[in-house]
């Protein structure tokens, strides 16, 4: 395995191309930041009833779960993933357009099952152009700065969609975000085609003797597995904490509630801006298990806080242990699965399944402490919370081997 | 990468196994709803004595017969001309406090068996679609102006009550109710009395 390392890994992306990945990570946030919770403001906006609003949303979440592993396969089976990439962006940003035009039913609904067909393909479309351009050597480093980029594009899209639905309109929103494909597309031209190796973006190996690897041996796989339900049983506990909160939120505090949960939206995101150059760089130095265990012991403890909180505007504070559980699993997740898809040729897919697993856990969750708050009280779903995230922690502590190549 | 702290994908994922059902079906039943809907507003035939039409739109009155003006031909449907000025749409419209404050938007209206209109549920709250809540307000405590739709409750009011579920007891926060129970303002009083008299506002 090291030989072939030494032979085909001796890669040297320009300057240009990994800044073109840097700016193409941040622009891509600011638009897919318009495809969340705010689809159903504006669709309020627009008129629709409820029952339409839930529906567009439930299609929305169904593709993006079942799309995920054959969204993998297809970049896996893609020559270029810089043009995959281009074509869901485009995709995105004519949705984004379709919104703002046209928010009658048949056209949102075609418009959002178009963006969530097309997240499904940027998600591992952005690990494989990164592991294509630096190789397994220098993976981890470039996570963290894909990491850091994504969370800064968050970031100013949350603070300027804000703004621009304040003094604008929420339609506005829309067309902002369409306009936002022109940067995005610039930055990804950035990317020099050459510099994007297909072979090492699926993590496949150079020589032709050795077959791809079987889709059910991935599958079977035994660290797969065992990450997928560390990452699901993360998004159990996590799916539906800032939801709940920013609901508590409201009803504790009149006139500070939307500041208060602007806030609790950013702070993350400036920590994991910070923090995840870091975790890129001391996952090759200590290994994935402690900066793991780090990002999974971080919830338990942010669950146990939010329970007990006596106050809203403290929440703010607490909000800074979801940006390091956020930047210790934004850089790990697809390091991790990089370690275990290596030599396989099936990165994206591996991806794939565990951003399916991901989806399960947080769509599970929101029902699952909606149901908690209102039957019995907000405080005991957050203990619940805590609970399965304590899990998640000494599942990670017995169940995930170190897979840092020696 | 699949971490996004904060993002909708989460929320909008929540109820998606659960409408795989209405995946398949909802799009054919929500085409079919769309068309015939606005028909039935229009051709479902009213009684007589509960529809006072006051102006008769001249198209609608093929064959001059005169002999029994009230009573519109069989083949005919019963419409009313009314100024757009003096009606307005509510889905979707913001509404304020009487100070101003931002009230959200209303979402829906409930209705009782009589086809009184009893309450308005309102999203309040929240920042780009997190941590909103769904609460219903009186119907007679909201005032539609033409320039904006005014409640006279206040935020603080209001932020407290029960979020509004579909299947579950309604609290409806209102000029009477106990929800709402902090003194009003003496201007507020002053505006409740006028929608409370009379419910469509001018």
């Amino acid at each position: 395995m090291l030989v072939m390392e030494t032979k085909t890994n001796a890669p040297q992306p320009s300057r240009r191309s990994l800044a073109g990945l840097d700016w193409f990570i941040f622009f891509l946030a600011d638009v897919q930041t318009g495809f969340g919770p705010f689809v159903a403001v504006y669709l309020t906006a627009a008129q629709w009833t409820q029952q339409d609003i839930g529906f567009i949303l439930s299609v929305t979440g169904l593709v993006s779960l079942l799309g995920r592993m054959p969204g993998g396969a297809l970049v896996d089976a893609a020559r270029s993933e810089r043009n995959a990439a281009a074509i869901a962006v485009v995709c995105i940003g004519l949705s984004a357009l379709i919104f703002a035009a046209m928010p009658a039913f048949a056209p949102v609904l075609f418009a959002s099952i178009l963006s969530s067909g097309a997240n499904c393909i940027l998600a591992p479309a952005i690990g494989a152009i990164s592991l294509g351009l630096v190789g397994h050597a220098l993976i981890g480093p470039r996570l963290g700065r894909n990491a850091r980029f994504a969370s800064l594009g968050t970031g100013f899209a949350a603070a300027g969609m804000g703004i621009t639905g304040y003094f604008f309109s929420s339609r506005a929103v829309f067309i902002v975000t369409a306009l936002l494909l022109v940067p995005t597309l610039i930055a990804l031209s950035q990317i020099r085609a050459t510099e994007v190796d297909p072979v090492r973006a699926h993590s496949g190996v150079a020589s032709p003797d050795r077959p791809d690897y079987g889709l059910f041996r991935l599958a079977l796989n035994p660290p797969l597995l065992a990450f997928a339900a560390c990452n699901a049983l993360f998004q159990l506990a996590n799916a539906a904490m800032l939801p709940l909160m920013g609901s508590i939120m409201t009803m504790r505090s009149a006139n500070w509630a939307t500041v208060l949960i602007a806030a609790c939206i950013i702070v993350p995101q400036l920590v994991v801006a910070a923090l995840s150059p870091w975790v890129g760089r001391q996952a090759d130095r200590w290994g994935r298990r402690p900066l793991l265990l780090l990002g999974f012991g971080a919830l338990p403890l942010r669950c146990l806080l939010f329970a007990y909180t006596p106050e809203p505007t403290l929440v703010v504070f607490f909000q800074i242990l979801d940006g390091i559980s956020a930047a210790a699993l934004g850089v790990l997740v697809p390091l991790v699965i990089a370690d275990i898809a290596r030599d396989t040729g099936r990165f994206n897919l591996a991806q794939g399944a565990v951003g399916t697993a991901v989806g399960v856990g947080a769509s599970v969750s929101t029902s699952f402490a909606g149901y908690v708050s209102d039957h019995y009280s907000s405080q005991t779903a957050f203990l619940d919370l805590a609970a399965i995230a304590t899990f998640g922690f000494f599942f990670v502590l017995v169940a995930m081997p170190e897979t840092r190549p020696r | 990468m699949f971490h996004v702290a904060g993002s909708g994908e989460r929320a909008i994922l929540s109820s998606a196994i659960t409408s795989a059902a209405a995946f398949i079906f909802g799009f054919a039943i929500a085409m079919a709803a769309a068309g015939p809907s606005a028909v039935a507003q229009t051709s479902t035939p009213q009684t007589p004595t509960q529809q006072t039409p006051t102006e008769q739109a001249p198209t609608q009155t093929p064959k001059p017969v005169a002999a029994q003006p009230p009573a519109p031909p069989k083949d005919a449907t019963p419409a009313e001309v009314l100024d757009d000025k003096d009606v307005e749409t509510v889905l979707g419209r913001e509404i304020y406090s009487i100070a101003g404050e931002d009230m959200g938007r209303i979402v829906d209206v409930l209705v009782d068996h009589k086809g009184n209109i009893r309450a308005a549920i309102i999203d309040f709250g929240g920042f780009l679609g997190v941590g909103s809540r769904k609460l219903a307000v009186d119907w007679r405590a909201i005032q539609f102006n033409p320039d904006r739709a005014i409640l006279s409750l206040t935020r603080d009011q209001v932020r407290v009550a029960p979020e509004y579920k579909d299947g579950e007891p309604v609290v409806i926060l209102g000029p009477g109710s106990p929800a709402a129970a902090k003194p009003p303002h003496p201007q507020q009083t002053q505006q409740n009395a006028k929608p409370a008299a009379t419910a469509p506002a001018k």
